[in-house]
């Protein structure tokens, strides 16, 4: 019977809600806590990736959101939220490294001009529309780029963007309707 | 993708900084306005949009944006699932059970120096392992209420269950509790006055549609 055990509970459990895994995560439940790794570890990794503008540091964020979200697990009041405090803490410890990375520079700076990247014509055919939005958002202004990818990879409002990263909600508005129009002019030109 | 816009046309007609532009080539509204109507489902239809050839060319603009934004994060997450299991045993490997661990609950011994103690997170796995062996249940939270560190206290315990639809939930609540007194005297000295279940949740049994979201 123990043989047995571990097979018949690990597969609900892999379907079990964000609730009941938080909850039993938070009990000290590692197997749970596992599920929820494999749940929203990816589209973490893709987060952090997407702010840090690289691959390098991308495990290291994780991991350690995932270390910090272990240790902090019985704090959350709603389990069915886990997601997005998930996507707040890996948001965290990407802005983090960003700041580390560059003390000298100020990241918050808002008129950051868009670097010139549009790519030889030839090379633009070449690629799908996906990989052409994958350059133009990667070549975004920092700041943009962070708000963009609250918005749309981790669902953040825009009050709680701005909360976040400490800035008024109007320039939250603006970055936002400016990295918008940027994306739009930029993929109407790779047409 | 079938292309109902015009031949070359393009809404490229506003610049980043230009308000006044903007509004002039899209009817009066801002793209932050129409992204913001596409959000609401276009709902309340509002006719100075949908009316507006220009609106309408920008309408397309940005849901060609959304669905290559879509497109790009599947890309992203397939890849990512694609990556061997090394980076979740890693993450798994590097946390520590003891952060959960909890209160410590003595267990009595004839030597008179030697401490034997059970953690009260360990308590709460017990708890939970009686509970996945019970079948159509799911056990969430488990709290033991009282002063755990006084030999002989009596405590209450509290527990979340999901109970699948379908279930007879007196029977199954009393075969769970009945399994976890026997569990709690097989591993602890813990007086129980009472195990409290709460049944929180009703949910669908997992399918697969469900799991194969997360693999």
């Amino acid at each position: 019977m123990p043989g047995t055990l571990r097979e018949q509970v690990a597969s609900p459990l892999a379907g079990a809600t964000d609730q009941m895994l938080a909850d039993r995560a938070a009990d000290g439940d590692l197997r749970a806590f596992e599920v929820l790794v494999r749940r929203y570890g990816p589209l973490m990794r893709v987060y952090a990736a997407r702010v840090l503008g690289s691959n390098d540091e991308t495990d290291d964020v994780v991991q350690e959101s995932f270390i910090t979200a272990w240790q902090h697990l019985g704090t959350l009041d709603d389990g069915s939220a886990v997601k997005s405090w998930l996507m707040r803490i890996v948001s965290r410890k990407s802005i983090d490294r960003l700041r580390a990375r560059r003390q000298h520079v100020n990241i918050d700076d808002t008129d950051a001009p868009a670097p010139d990247h549009h790519a030889p014509h030839a090379l633009a055919e070449a690629e799908s529309q996906t990989e052409a939005l994958a350059r133009v958002l990667a070549a975004l202004p920092e700041d943009q780029r962070r708000c963009w990818t609250l918005r749309e990879l981790a669902e953040y409002s825009y009050g709680d963007i701005a909360a976040e990263l400490n800035l008024p909600l109007s320039t939250v508005r603006g970055l936002l309707a400016r990295a918008r129009k940027t994306l739009l002019r930029e993929m109407e030109e790779w047409r | 993708m079938t292309e109902l816009t015009p031949a070359n046309r393009r809404f490229l007609a506003f610049d980043l900084d230009d308000t006044e532009r903007e509004q002039a080539g899209l009817n009066g509204h801002t793209i932050e306005q129409l992204s913001d109507y596409l959000d609401r489902g276009r709902s309340p239809a509002d006719p100075s949009i949908d009316d507006s050839p220009d609106c309408d060319i920008a309408l397309r603009g940005l849901e060609r944006l959304r669905r290559s934004h879509k497109a790009l994060l599947e890309r992203d997450l397939e890849r990512e699932s694609l990556r061997d299991d090394s980076w979740v045993s890693s993450i798994l490997k590097n946390i520590t059970l003891e952060a959960h661990a909890g209160r410590e609950i003595p267990l009595t011994h004839p030597s008179p120096t030697a401490r034997l103690v059970v953690t009260e997170g360990a308590v709460r796995g017990v708890l939970r392992e009686t509970g996945d062996r019970v079948q159509n249940v799911f056990v969430g939270r488990c709290v033991l209420v009282g002063d755990v560190s006084v030999p002989g206290t009596p405590i209450s315990i509290a527990v979340d269950v999901t109970v699948f639809p379908g279930e007879n939930i007196p029977l199954l609540a009393e075969q769970l509790r009945h399994a976890m007194y026997v569990a709690l005297g097989k591993y602890t000295e813990l007086v129980v006055a009472t195990i409290d279940i709460t049944v929180s949740d009703l949910q669908a049994p997992p399918d697969a549609s469900a799991q194969n979201k997360e693999h």
